[in-house]
């Protein structure tokens, strides 16, 4: 998949979420974290909500996740993304309760807890998304909707 | 803090306004707030001289000056601004309820006015709207995560809600629709409701276009252009007015326990994806009124979608996390169920005033006027916009 010249592109110079896009452009995934208490900062922002310290820095974590959920858009609403596309919704299996969002083009069979590998798609000069791509599901069945896998 | 609230029945809704809803107004939204407010005003049998404060909605374009300047208020002396989003409209009462028990002002104007059909669709997802070549995101909005996949409209973000509901607890498609088909029929009683004259049947429903699975077209609230008003006074006050007052039980807003920045997006960095700020107002309303879910004899419950409506149900305490889509099936939400909703169509089928409608028409089921009433209505929940955050208000008879 190519970026659409439409498509909008994510600022990669802000001073809570930069470092993000930073370690992206260098095919990489990683995620804010306090220095003092460990606790993962995301979505990134300096202070940590838990200890209140305002030292922290980027954590490199494992580009490996659970699909959480995802909706497979049928409608136009922005000519950057024609229909139909897919919307996943990733828990990243390094940091619990993190969660990030990607890009399917089209509508891929899917099941809720699927294992998903993060890709890396440059868009712009310096500037790279972090994307997921389904792994081979460990459940599988007739329907994703007839599964309820063990989200814990 | 055991109890309830202090201001507990003390303040009331005086007046209610609203202009036509439809999908080209011809007006600017400055108008009309002025003539919704101005509907307010008089139904609550005050003069424009009556009214010294002004609350608006932060997504709203007209400012509290505009209001002023607009209709002429020669007495203003308090404004304020609520949000975020459709999450305002209940806590701009309680905002008022607040100033006015403070001594701040006696008659305050609520209100919220938009070209939500012809002018910014917040269903197309605004902010990308407003990118355009930009870089989107940064200044702890967070869209940076978000827009670049495509992710840009509320009606995405709850379809991920959905879907994730669906799995969890086996939650149909049938049971969305159920929520659908009671609002339509409220609609279709209702002469100022867009789809007043038209009729949704479950094969239409099935039959209309997918645009976020799971979520189809008539899953989707009705982008409208319109306006709606109300004033808030004391008990005392109202109660000399020409219409029989909505007194404010309690009033609550709330963000849960675990804040999110942006707008709405986020809420999908929340620890429980299925669990929104309501479960943690609705405890707080509840406390502030003294009151529970069996008290309620009806309620307005906010529907930008219908899957919006099913997790509120389970928040508010109607039933257990889990059991929204039976106990949506089940026709409890219908007019002769235990928990008659959104009986003026809701954002669904009535107009989508981003939750405003919604507290007038609370109003009108406490006064006994609403075009589908609820016999004996005494206590009417209204609740606002989620997933960012949250506010509710209880409102009962006199
Ligand atoms: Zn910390």
């Amino acid at each position: 998949m190519t970026a659409h010249p439409d498509a909008p592109v994510p600022v990669t110079t802000d001073l809570d979420t930069g470092g993000f896009w930073q370690a992206a452009a260098h095919n990489r995934l990683a995620l804010r974290a306090c220095l003092d208490c460990g606790t993962v900062l995301h979505l990134p922002k300096v202070m940590c909500h838990r200890c209140r310290s305002t030292r922290s820095g980027w954590r490199e974590i494992e580009p490996v996740g659970t699909l959480a959920s995802w909706t497979v858009v049928r409608a136009a609403l922005h000519p950057a993304f024609p229909p139909p596309y897919t919307i996943v919704l990733v828990e990243l299996d390094a940091a619990p309760g993190a969660r990030l969002i990607g890009y399917l083009d089209g509508a891929p069979d899917l099941a809720m807890g699927q294992p998903m590998r993060a890709t890396f798609q440059q868009v712009r000069d310096q500037v790279t998304l972090v994307q997921w791509s389904p792994l081979p599901a460990v459940i599988s069945g007739p329907s994703p909707d007839s599964l309820v896998p063990d989200l814990s | 803090m055991s109890g309830g609230w202090s201001l507990r029945d003390q303040y009331a809704i005086s007046g209610v306004g609203a202009t036509d809803f439809s999908r080209d107004s011809g007006r600017t939204p400055l108008t009309l707030a002025c003539e919704a407010s101005l509907a307010a005003i008089a139904d609550a049998g005050l003069a424009v001289e009556d009214i010294d404060g002004v609350v608006r909605a932060d997504y709203d374009s007209v400012q509290p000056g505009d209001l002023a300047h607009g209709l002429g208020l020669p007495n203003l002396r308090y404004w304020g601004t609520s949000g975020i989003g459709g999450a305002a409209p209940c806590g701009m009462v309680g905002q008022a309820v607040a100033a006015v028990a403070a001594g701040l002002a006696t008659n305050i104007v609520v209100f919220r006015a938009l070209n939500g059909r012809s002018g910014l669709r917040l269903g197309r997802g605004s902010a990308v709207q407003r990118a355009a070549s930009r870089p989107v995101g940064g200044n702890g909005g967070y869209e940076e995560f978000f827009l670049p996949y495509g992710l840009i409209a509320p009606g995405q973000m709850f379809a991920l809600l959905a879907r994730r509901h669906m799995a969890e607890f086996g939650t149909a498609a049938e049971d969305l629709r159920a929520i659908a088909l009671v609002a339509r029929r409220r609609a279709n009683a209702n002469p100022a409701a867009q789809m007043c004259a038209r009729p949704l049947t479950e094969a239409d429903y099935e039959g209309a276009r997918m645009i976020s699975e799971p979520l189809r077209l008539f899953d989707f609230c009705l982008e409208t252009d319109g306006a709606c008003a109300v004033v808030v006074t004391s008990t005392e006050r109202a109660l000399d007015g020409p219409n029989p007052p909505a007194l404010v039980r309690a009033v609550a807003q709330g963000s849960g326990p675990r804040p999110q920045a942006g707008t709405f997006l986020t809420a999908l960095m929340r620890d429980e994806l299925l669990t929104q700020p309501s479960a943690a107002v609705a405890e707080l309303l509840y406390q502030r009124g003294g009151l529970g879910p069996a008290d309620i004899d009806v309620a307005q419950l906010y529907d930008c979608f219908t899957i919006t409506v099913l997790l509120q149900l389970e928040d508010y305490g109607f039933c257990a996390k889990g059991e929204g889509g039976p106990f949506a099936s089940s026709g409890a939400l219908d007019l002769d169920g235990s928990l008659p909703f959104n009986t003026a169509g809701g954002n669904l089928s009535e107009g989508y005033l981003h939750g405003m409608s919604h507290v007038l028409e609370g109003v009108r089921q406490i006064r006994g006027t609403s075009t589908s009433q609820v016999t004996g209505a005494r206590t009417c929940l209204v609740t606002s916009g989620i997933p960012a955050a949250t506010s509710a208000l209880l409102l009962r008879a006199a």
